[in-house]
């Protein structure tokens, strides 16, 4: 899988201001393991650009940070 | 290895009990994963956080562990001021009530908060005992009508009640809403009381999708005595309610119909057509057969379909046509 260094073309996008440094529930979730923590900020990311829409991880997230923009021709 | 389980989970505990608000989301949400039994007294006390969004994903949690000791502390949870944790909270009670749980509805029904009435009226169709028939009818009085319409309904998931007839008074209700369900639910009650009632519905009622109604319900019956009645509905204005007073003829079949039958046979729409079509079939009326002859031509497969099985069917109840 290719990593995702440009962090604003991924799907899953992180809110860092509502994201909770000590939750791992993203992360457990994602049949892809495709998320991880940044270990400078603490806060989630999506790590690997690979990403089935299947939406755990926004539904999961305690605080709403997490959303995944689906691809027009998915919806 | 179990105690380290346990030590992980009493990790998670404390944090619940932490100050910090998103030590405890954190804490609720890893409980929620982990499912443990253990957390369950935890949740429930949770249930009374000060932040809605701990009290929801307690909600969640509780819901997943499916322990039916839970269902008195998210009964409680009915009366939340948030929307979102009532709406979780019934979701969660919808699985989570059994027959056991009939007592503590019926004593929280009669709670003077009207979210816990809907909610509880709602949950009682889950339970279908005839007992809380008399809970359930004083509602039918309420100046609330999502109280009145929820009522209702829930009366017609009620086993082994046969007759009501406040429920009859109900289809005069000034709620378009109230009246639609009261259709509905007429049509499951074994009283042919009820006949008239929905036959003055069919045909006069403003809203035609208490009309609609009250068609299907009089397909329910199968009462030669709504015939008119639906001969009548036939040239109503809407298709739906065309569609299902003839579905409603085809439980009855009449000769008196047959006019009006054949006029369908060439309505505007097909659903209509196909179902004009079936309940000529039922009637097994030869006089019927030149005009289904027409309709094999009709523009729609399914309408052609029906109207040849209607011509089979004619034509196997009169030995001479299908020999001529």
């Amino acid at each position: 899988m290719a990593l995702a260094t440009q962090r604003v073309d991924v799907p899953v996008i992180v809110d860092e201001s509502k994201c909770l440094e000590k939750c791992t529930a993203c992360i457990e979730v994602c049949p892809l393991d495709v998320l991880a923590k940044n270990p400078e900020t603490g806060k989630a990311y999506m790590k690997y650009d690979e990403c089935w829409f299947c939406l755990p991880c926004e539904k999961e997230c305690p605080t709403n940070a997490i959303t995944v923009q689906i691809p027009f021709l998915l919806r | 290895m179990f105690a380290d389980t346990d030590s992980e989970l009493n990790e998670w505990l404390e944090m619940l009990r932490s100050p910090d608000l998103s030590d405890r989301l954190v804490a609720v949400k890893t409980l929620q994963h982990l499912g443990d039994e253990e957390a369950l007294e935890p949740l429930i006390v949770a249930l009374q956080d000060e932040s809605t969004a701990v009290q929801k994903l307690a909600v969640t949690a509780l819901w997943e562990l499916a322990n039916p000791k839970a269902v008195p502390a998210l009964i409680e949870c009915l009366v939340s001021s948030n929307e979102e944790i009532r709406d979780e909270a019934l979701s969660a009670l919808g699985e989570l009530i059994s027959p056991d749980h009939l007592m503590l509805l019926l004593d929280a029904v009669h709670r003077d908060k009207v979210n816990m009435q809907l909610s509880i009226l709602i949950l009682l169709r889950k339970i279908h005992d005839a007992q809380s028939l008399p809970y359930v009818l004083p509602f039918f009085e309420s100046d609330q009508a999502a109280l009145r319409e929820a009522a209702v309904t829930t009366l017609r998931y009620l086993n082994q009640v046969e007759r009501c007839q406040p429920a009859i008074a109900l289809m005069s209700d000034a709620d378009g809403t109230v009246r639609r369900a009261t259709a509905l639910t007429l049509g499951h009650l074994a009283d042919a009381e009820v006949v008239p009632a929905l036959c003055q519905a069919l045909t006069s009622d403003a809203d035609w999708q208490v009309r609609r109604n009250a068609a299907k319900s009089l397909a329910l019956h199968a009462n030669a005595e709504a015939v008119p009645a639906l001969q009548t509905a036939l040239s109503d204005n809407h298709w739906q309610v065309r569609k299902f007073t003839l579905q409603a003829l085809q439980k009855t079949p009449d000769d008196r119909a047959l006019p009006a039958l054949i006029k369908a046979l060439a309505d505007e729409y097909s659903d209509v057509r196909r179902d004009a079509a079936i309940a000529l079939g039922k009637l097994k009326n030869p006089a019927a057969l030149n005009a289904l002859q027409q309709s094999l031509d009709d523009p729609d497969r399914d309408v052609c379909i029906f109207t040849q099985r209607a011509i089979q069917s004619i034509q196997e109840s009169t030995p001479e046509t299908s020999n001529a």
